[in-house]
């Protein structure tokens, strides 16, 4: 990919930075020639020091930002850096998400808010805030990280699947109302992939890995690849899909 | 120019009507009043007076005239 930079000239933001899927768009993107700003919920000198290394390495800017996105102050002085850097918003990708699994009359309503508070209610009002960047340029890519437990109703997954679910449809509907505006929005819905949160994938699901599909659990760089290009040119005729990225399990 | 002027000029550049249209202009009072255009509008009052709306005054801002009133909310002076 050496001299191929699919994202040169463009800015994102990217949340949930620090790990797993994340950070693996963190750095293919950068790889790929694009400024980030990164976000995370805490700042660490680990953090720092890895995006200060990898700004090095492709000779990009990224900025890294920390906030909690389920605390509206600190999310509206987040998007007001981001309005002061002057740069440009081309790709949002909503990533920051919590797992949980517990039976359907195992899920306490306390649960249920936070998970939907991070999951769901977060990035749709992130969204609000930087879409607006968007329609002033008349162009962006909204990536929705969402997952295949929106799908599939798994055994487990009543919480967390149901807020993958609404992702996958207010991506639709963000798709469709920004289209005039040259905005594309699009989802991938990751299947098992290795990262923390696979702990809270029921064993159940967990047992078919050997199995099905490609015979392997998905890696968080297959979802930053895919994420790469729905946030590059080539998906420019691509608005308001759902990719599933599973390796073809049943 | 001033505030005012420049908010003037905002609604007539976005959705193209005349001066003397603005003071009744309403949302969907026009074809280019409308969702998308809606967007528009608020994301140049955004940048050209460096502020950040709440989601309730974006919905509550359905005329030129009830604008002015949102505006000062966020310290502009029109």
């Amino acid at each position: 990919m050496s001299g191929f930079r699919l994202l040169e000239g463009k800015t994102a933001v990217i949340t949930g930075c620090n790990r797993g899927i994340g950070k693996a768009v963190l750095e293919t993107f950068v790889a790929h020639g694009a400024g980030v700003f990164a976000c995370t919920r805490r700042e660490t000198a680990a953090f720092s020091e890895f995006t200060r290394l990898l700004s090095e390495k492709h000779s990009v800017t990224i900025i890294p930002l920390y906030f909690d996105a389920s605390n509206t102050t600190e999310l509206k002085t987040a998007v007001k850096q981001i309005a002061a850097s002057g740069l440009p918003v081309d790709v949002l990708v909503n990533n920051a998400a919590i797992g949980y699994n517990a039976l359907f009359q195992m899920s306490p309503p306390g649960k249920l808010k936070e998970v939907f508070e991070i999951n769901f209610f977060s990035p749709f009002i992130l969204t609000q805030y930087l879409v607006k960047f968007m329609v002033r340029q008349k162009s962006g890519s909204i990536i929705n990280i969402s997952s295949t437990a929106g799908m599939d109703g798994n055994e487990g997954q009543s919480v967390y699947g149901a807020s993958k679910a609404a992702m996958i449809c207010w991506t639709k509907v963000i798709a469709a109302e920004f289209a005039k505006s040259g905005i594309r929005a699009n989802s991938i819905a990751p299947g098992m992939t290795g990262t923390d949160m696979i702990l809270c994938i029921p064993e159940v699901i967990r047992g078919k890995i050997p199995t099905g599909g490609v015979k392997r659990i998905g890696q968080p760089s297959d979802i930053a690849a895919t994420a790469l290009f729905l946030a590059s040119d080539l998906s420019a005729h691509i608005s308001g899909q759902l990719i599933r990225v599973d390796g073809g399990l049943p | 120019m001033t505030n005012d002027e420049k908010y003037r000029q905002l609604f007539i550049a976005t959705f193209g009507v005349t001066g003397e249209a603005l003071p009744g202009l309403a949302y969907q009072g026009v074809d280019a009043w409308d969702s998308v255009g809606h967007m528009e509008l608020i994301a140049g009052l955004e940048e050209m007076f460096n502020i950040m709306m709440e989601t309730d005054d974006i919905i509550r801002f359905n005329s030129f005239t009830i604008g002015y009133e949102i505006l000062r909310k966020y310290d502009v002076r029109v």
